[in-house]
């Protein structure tokens, strides 16, 4: 048991960032290559850091207004950059991290500026980081089986293709927005009740880069390959922390080789296998029974 | 009246025209054919008709409408569908649904109840799963359902593409090049599919290389060349028409 105790911070982290890679996840699966999943975190931290020391409002509703706050600023960020694509896409949702995290360092009124917000209250433990990656799990799995999903699917694969059938290619880009603001909102504000304080820096370049290597290396498609991915990114550090130092460059080399090798991430490419090999046993048995007969 | 009508329909690339004054109907239960050699601008006139290219001059109209500046999107909620001449398929995801994707039109759950996983939205999908399987029985591809689409051979992914743009339950059927790299046995079981869908009365655009393939199946051909028409009418008179045989064997 001990053995557990000690590696419960480490399992909330990784599930806490579970929940922020699932943001970076929904709009990869739209084709939308935002990188604001990091600003949409900043944005649910504050709100639930600020309402929780300053106004005494109690953490649950904190991460419910933190999740629609979160949301709300995705729709807004989504009605300029819905439009741009690929790597206009990126650059734009960067600007736009850019510009939250300043303002988090220079609005020292409202966020006390690069001493960040302290003793926020500890609200969050394995349990609710725990059951908040289930619900967030079963509703993009839900969503991924919907029609929304389908448009979701086929938008990314091809724009032509899609508007040929009749997809609304901007409100599919809309929803993907603003569902990855309110999740990056809920996740941010879980952090904030996790960790006692928030920084502005936390939200910065560094967060972009781990969740786009969580999902990179999960996988893209299905709904597990972001929880592989920021299982080993969490835990990949522990494993290694005789070479602290060399952390960085260990994550961006893992980053590079999975890839070159992986393309469609670890799950997406494992999944992607076992389906070949039963369908084609199912397609070998089928033939030995024509022959038999 | 026509299900579709093109009256003097032209487009400039770069100042030269692609398509000039070009002039033609598709009547609702017939399949017409249209053919020219390669560069004539075939796929222009179907990327007009369809809305992603922009008409330069001209009208189209769709049963008496004018949808000349409409966009993609809506004129496939008018009941516009397409194949693509380079397949353009889902390729991790499997034919089913693949096809499953083209009943958007037909979709009716609101956005808020497939979002929240209401149970309309699970009927909606287990509704339109059956009506996937429907139309792969009738492709004879109820085996393969579960295949991702690109581990298919070409013949395969041709049919999907079409069943694909069959779910949207189309009043004017746009097929480009759909027989293209097939053998002749695959081709003609699929111009028996053609005219069953054509006898419901869909209007079908086919345009197509294959002579006798064009020959068996059209009702009326038109042939365009340097994006113009340059003869139409029966099949058998058009193919011995001297300016067709001039723009594909030259002078």
């Amino acid at each position: 048991m001990s053995f557990f105790a000690g590696y419960g911070p480490l399992a909330e982290l990784a599930l806490l960032n579970m929940v922020l890679a699932f943001s970076q996840y929904i709009v990869l699966r739209a084709g939308v290559f935002s990188l604001g999943s990091a600003a949409f975190a900043a944005v649910g931290a504050y709100a639930a850091a600020i309402l929780a020391t300053r106004y005494g409002v109690p953490p649950a509703l904190c991460m419910v207004i933190a999740l629609v706050a979160g949301g709300f600023f995705g729709a807004i960020v989504a009605v300029p950059l819905a439009r741009l694509r690929g790597v206009f896409q990126a650059l734009a949702t960067l600007a736009l991290v850019q510009i939250v995290l300043s303002l988090a360092l220079n609005w020292t009124s409202l966020t006390d500026g690069a001493l960040g917000i302290n003793s926020i209250p500890k609200a969050v433990h394995i349990t609710e980081a725990a059951i908040a990656v289930v619900v967030v799990a079963y509703f993009l799995h839900v969503i991924g089986m919907s029609g929304i999903g389908r448009g979701f699917d086929i938008i990314r694969e091809d724009e032509t293709v899609a508007v040929s059938l009749g997809y609304d290619v901007r409100k599919h880009h809309m929803i993907a927005f603003v569902l990855s603001g309110a999740i990056a909102g809920l996740g941010g504000a879980m952090h904030a009740f996790s960790s006692y304080s928030i920084t502005p820096n936390e939200f910065g370049f560094h967060m972009v880069v781990m969740l786009l290597a969580m999902v990179v290396l999960g996988g893209r498609v299905s709904i597990f390959g972001p929880i592989v991915g920021a299982l080993i990114l969490t835990g990949l550090p522990e494993l290694l922390r005789g070479f602290q130092d060399y952390r960085s460059i260990m994550q961006g080399a893992l980053l590079m080789l999975s890839i070159t090798f992986l393309p469609r991430g670890i799950v997406d490419t494992v999944l992607g296998r076992l389906r070949h090999r039963s369908l084609s046993r199912g397609a070998s048995a089928k033939d030995r029974d024509g022959v038999t007969i | 009246m026509s299900m579709l009508t093109l009256h003097e329909v032209g487009r400039d690339f770069g100042g030269l025209p692609a398509v000039d004054s070009l002039s033609m109907a598709a009547e609702a239960g017939k399949i017409t054919g249209l053919i020219g050699p390669n560069g004539a601008g075939k796929t222009t006139v179907v990327n007009m008709i369809a809305g992603l290219l922009k008409l330069s001059r001209g009208r189209v109209e769709l049963d008496g409408q004018d949808v000349s500046t409409m966009e993609a999107q809506h004129l496939s909620h008018m009941g516009v569908s397409r194949t693509f001449q380079n397949i353009r398929l889902i390729k991790e995801a499997s034919v089913l649904e693949n096809v499953l994707a083209g009943f958007h039109r037909h979709e009716t759950t609101s956005t808020l109840s497939s979002l929240l996983g209401l149970p309309s939205a699970f009927r909606e999908r287990r509704a339109l799963l059956r009506r996937s399987m429907d139309l792969l029985e009738r492709f004879d591809m109820a085996d393969l359902a579960d295949w991702p689409a690109a581990s298919l051979s070409y013949g395969h992914q041709r049919r999907i593409e079409m069943m694909r743009a069959l779910a949207t339950e189309p009043r004017l059927l746009l097929l480009d090049e759909p027989v293209a790299g097939m053998n002749d046995a695959e081709a003609y079981s699929l111009a028996e599919i053609f005219r069953d869908v054509a006898a419901q009365g869909v209007a079908i655009l086919l345009i197509e290389h294959n002579m006798r393939f064009v020959r068996r199946l059209c009702d009326h051909v038109c042939v365009l060349a340097s994006g113009r028409l340059i003869s139409q009418g029966a099949a058998e008179t058009v193919v011995n028409d001297p300016r067709v045989i001039e723009a594909y064997l030259g002078s």
